[in-house]
């Protein structure tokens, strides 16, 4: 490190902009969420902590805890399999493997808008191409049931390329001579993957499902364009519930304390995984 | 055997990433009349109607013009805030070096949700709704802490030697700034850069937010198309494959840079 | 579709109006671009307008847009120095009440005449953002209006929008089946369900009755239908009337027609107006409950039920009366508009009967206006226009109250949820009571 130069007019610039676009508006919705805030009547009147009082009676809001809780997690699990599997499967040298690694990236790489278009073509139930394929009559996106899973599908075809790649360079950085003196000792490959590959690749294993977890619970444009939240809310997220509030009435007050609530949760949620890995990293 | 299998399994998995994209293409050149049945699955008479029809009637280039102008200054903008404040955290001494990461980090992981009603009376109040200049601003913010987070790792992996004999030579931390470090670090710019329009150009909930008619991005354009009570499904299949060209492109060129830029920390750390 | 650009680079006053010739189109933006990038937020200042430009919101116009272009036409020829742009919004009413939203609220004067959907008047004119036009109708020429779009368009005894077009719920019906079993229209919902029943048992491949069940505002619309007809409603005056007895029976027959008799599809939970017009155009389904729109499309050339059905106003239970939802658009003056002459002179030519009656030869639009119905070049295009008129006069506007947004917001999720079988009536509409009388809070508590 160097002494002499001070620093902190290359780090001021950065560091001014993201406090006021971010931390100004953290304290801002907090106020927010304490308030009745009806942005178009010009109604602002200061009611504590009512907002969130109601909230915790709010059928809805539950309802969206819940939908957001299943989806993240059933999301987040498929595609931690998933992708360990693929991450597997390419770690080996093959002809193609650049082309292959582009091709498993693109879902990735398109807007989840779009990606959540073509899926709501391939999802119909009148002339979609899964039922045709399936020679099903299934409701995708109009039953309650079907529609949850259909969202997890399309998040889990956008996001699993990312949790491939991440495990991949997981796997790379593996030392060689482990999996060859774990081979002359006669272990099978089971066995290799669970006393060697398994524990030395969970650092990585963490810090994906801390990305993927708080990704999946943020969710919104997948469902957002899918669903719109519907059939009878059995699709709606907290961020959904939040922004219809927000935003199709702009009722602020109320809107904010739902926003508040997804940032408890994140919060939660960070601090339990950082919690994790520091303890599995004992360095 | 076992070579076979591998290769079944990695056609599977090509298949499962690819396909719903190559449904949308097959289905932007479907006529009409064919998009509501199946059979067939593929046209016998393909047309350009739908592509025509989204350039010339809905837009879409200014569409995809606001996009670009937006994750181009977006891009330029977080690579310049981003690698100044690198190179002070990397190489410079800054007070509170590690506590002022760890708040950069902790931006990535805010909801956006919690940030976008504040944000949308913040920019009211400046004026600039419905102008590309808010989401240029919320945008660059938003990918500030991926920036200063690949940039910082990788400046820390050039020698502190080079600074220490470009600072006896007499060179100010400014100029060794952009005619030393900058030139070094290009390979990890390239890739932030990738990874930072990416970002731009698919980013959704603010788009929505902050833009109305004039100033109206690619995937808000998607979503909100105009059709009163048919959805108009050739012309919004056309305009995907539009929108997605460009990324796929990218991604063909410089998939060993975003693999490099998407794993870099998450693996050291 | 002629393709009129509008250009404004970042939201600034004047508009650079393009043919769709491509190469301009591509210089022209690239141009945009440079003075973007350079100046980022400059309100482009390319071309003094000529004339007073007053801009005209409206959805998207089903039908030929041609002749509704010649329409505005003939509006610049009557008044020159007027140039009227018109720029359609996105699909869905609801994306087009948040555009309205949004922008009213951002106090944008870059629009001058908007088309609403009914249900917004209120809400539009408490937030203080349309002119106020009580001078423009006398009440001689308000009483040449239906009753209901005027209701709706009244907020606390002020008018804030002329009623442009109409809208009702109402039944459509296969004459022919019903003929060959002997039956009447049925005029309550208990003789809809045994007719369905009836013709269903001998007819293989046949819906009895199918709507619109999909959580969105038609649900809602659907759902008061019910209401009504069984003497229930959201409010009363100030109370808020949802969780009642009568509703909650009204609700139990809506999932009842899907579950207990069987006569509708359980594809109505998700379906909206064109699925529910597809499967009766094929013939597939005895009743239907629709807007007055699917009527040509039924009767036009190859269609397969061409000439076999009827219409008629909604059943009701036996002890209510029938109350078709009022739909419908009205034409309203942004607050901060420049021209508000021009704005009204626009306003009073398309809400002209000329305007109505041409609107309505060239997109089907319903006038308005009551005295059409007796129109007689108007009756050779539908002959049920009599009949029509009977429905529009009985039509009913949903609650009329600012609020009845955040309202809808509340009714859609629970409605939904009780059509899906999710929910029973007695706990969605204890819950909806719960959350309206919260919203309602901040208007009585101020």
């Amino acid at each position: 490190m160097i002494n002499k130069d001070r620093g902190i007019r290359y780090v001021a610039p950065a560091l001014a902009v993201l406090l006021l676009i971010t931390a100004y508006p953290v304290f801002y919705v907090l106020y927010l969420s304490l308030h009745r805030e009806l942005l178009i009547f010009k109604i602002s009147k200061f009611i504590g902590p009512d907002n969130f009082f109601f909230l915790f009676q709010d059928d809805r809001f539950w309802n969206a805890l819940k939908n957001t809780v299943y989806f993240s997690t059933l999301s987040v699990s498929v595609e931690l399999a998933l992708g360990l599997c693929i991450a597997l499967l390419l770690n080996r040298s093959f002809r193609l493997k650049g082309v292959t690694r582009a091709v498993v990236l693109l879902p990735w790489a398109i807007p989840t808008v779009v990606s959540a278009r073509m899926w709501e073509l391939i999802f119909n139930s009148d002339f979609g191409v899964l039922n045709y394929l399936l020679g099903a009559h299934i409701n995708w996106l109009g039953s309650p049931s079907w529609a949850i899973h259909a969202a997890i599908l399309v998040d889990i075809w956008k996001t699993t390329p990312f949790v491939v790649i991440l495990l991949t360079a997981g796997l790379q950085i593996i030392p060689g001579e482990l999996y060859r003196a774990a081979r002359t000792d006669g272990a099978g490959a089971w066995k290799v993957f669970r006393t060697i590959t398994l524990p030395l690749l969970l650092p990585v294993i963490l810090v994906v499902l801390l990305f993927r977890t708080l990704d999946a619970f943020r969710v919104f444009d997948v469902i957002y364009v899918l669903t719109g939240g519907g059939p009878a809310n059995a699709t709606e997220t907290l961020s959904l519930y939040a922004y219809k509030i927000l935003f199709q009435t702009l009722q602020f007050g109320y809107g904010s304390a739902i926003s508040v609530m997804v940032f408890v949760c994140t919060g939660c949620i960070s601090v339990f995984y950082i919690k994790l890995m520091t303890g599995s990293t004992p360095r | 055997m076992k070579r076979t299998l591998f290769y079944m399994l990695l056609f599977a998995v090509i298949f499962f990433c690819a396909a719903p994209f190559i449904w949308q293409i097959i289905t932007s050149l479907k006529p009409s009349g064919e998009l509501t049945s199946l059979p067939p699955l593929v046209s016998m008479n393909p047309t350009a109607e739908h592509f025509r029809s989204v350039i010339y009637r809905h837009q879409l280039v200014r569409f995809i013009l606001n996009s670009l102008i937006v994750a181009a200054s977006t891009t330029g903008l977080s690579l310049l805030l981003g690698s100044l404040c690198s190179f002070g955290l990397a190489k410079l001494k800054v007070p509170f070096s590690s506590p002022i990461l760890a708040i950069m980090l902790s931006v990535s992981i805010f909801p956006p949700i919690a940030t976008v009603s504040p944000l949308f009376i913040f920019i009211r109040a400046l004026g600039l709704r419905d102008t590309l200049l808010a989401l240029v601003i919320t945008h660059t913010v938003f990918s500030l802490p991926l920036s200063v987070w690949i940039l910082t790792n990788f400046f820390k992996t050039i020698p502190d030697d080079i600074y220490h004999a470009a600072r006896i030579d007499g060179c100010r931390s400014f100029h060794i700034f952009y005619r030393i470090m900058i030139p070094l670090s290009l390979p990890a710019i390239v890739t932030t850069a990738i990874l930072v329009f990416i970002f731009s150009w698919n980013e959704f909930l603010f788009a929505l937010t902050f833009t109305s008619t004039s100033s109206r991005t690619v995937p808000v354009a998607i979503t909100l198309f105009a059709g009163t009570h048919e959805i108009p499904l050739g012309e919004i299949a056309a305009a995907s494959v539009i929108v997605t060209a460009p990324i796929i492109i990218l991604v063909l060129l410089f998939q060993r840079k975003i693999v490099a830029g998407l794993t870099s920390g998450a693996i050291k750390g | 579709m002629p393709d009129v650009q509008d250009g404004r680079s970042t939201g600034g006053a004047s508009t650079a109006v393009i043919q769709s010739d491509m190469h301009a189109q591509i210089i022209t933006y690239l141009l945009l671009g440079t003075i973007i990038v350079n100046s980022n937020c400059f309100p482009g200042t390319k071309d003094a307008p000529p004339a007073s430009r007053i801009v005209f919101k409206h959805g998207k116009v089903s039908g030929d847009y041609e002749r509704f272009k010649t329409l505005l036409k003939a509006f610049e020829k009557n008044n020159p120095g007027i140039v009227v742009e018109d720029e359609a919004l996105p699909a869905s009413t609801d994306e087009q009440h948040q555009f309205y939203v949004i922008n009213f609220e951002g106090g944008r004067a870059d629009f001058d005449v908007v088309s609403m959907d009914v249900i917004w008047v209120p809400e539009f004119s408490r937030a203080g953002w349309l002119l106020d036009i009580t001078d423009m109708l006398s009440e001689k020429e308000k009483a040449e209006f239906f009753p209901g779009p005027i209701r709706a368009v009244t907020y606390r005894n002020r008018l804030y929008a002329v009623p442009w077009y109409i809208d009702a719920g109402l039944l459509f019906f296969r004459k022919d089946l019903l003929a060959k079993y002997g039956l009447s229209p049925p005029e309550t919902w208990q003789d809809l369900v045994s007719s369905s029943l009836l013709i269903m048992s001998t007819e293989p491949g046949v819906h009895g009755f199918i709507w619109q069940g999909k959580q969105y505002e038609g649900l809602v619309c659907n759902a008061l239908e019910y209401l009504w007809s069984n003497n229930g409603d959201v409010l009363r005056g100030e109370r808020v009337a949802i969780n009642s007895p009568e509703n909650i029976r009204a609700l139990r027959f809506m999932r009842d027609l899907i579950a207990r008799y069987g006569v509708s599809p359980s594809l109505v939970t998700t379906s909206s107006e064109e699925p529910c017009r597809h499967i009766f155009g094929n013939g597939r389904a005895v009743f239907m409950r629709n807007w007055p729109y699917a009527w040509n499309l039924f009767n036009a050339e190859k269609s397969p039920v061409k000439g076999r059905v009827g219409i008629t106003t909604l059943p009701s239970f036996r002890k209510g009366a029938s109350q078709p939802v009022l739909g419908g658009w009205q034409l309203g003056i942004n607050r901060h508009t420049k021209h508000p002459a021009e704005a009204r002179a626009l306003v009073r030519f398309l809400t002209s009967p000329e305007s109505q009656k041409m609107l309505f030869l060239a997109a089907g639009y319903y006038p308005a206006r009551k005295s059409l119905y007796r129109d007689r070049e108007l009756m050779l295009q539908q002959s049920f226009l009599p009949e029509l008129y009977r429905l529009f006069m009985k039509a009913r506007p949903r609650p009329v109250t600012p609020y009845y947004m955040m309202l809808s917001q509340v009714l859609q999720p629970e409605f939904s949820a009780v059509v899906a079988g999710l929910k029973t009536p007695e706990d969605a509409l204890a819950s909806a009571q719960k959350q309206i009388e919260h919203i309602l809070e901040a208007e009585y508590d101020q």
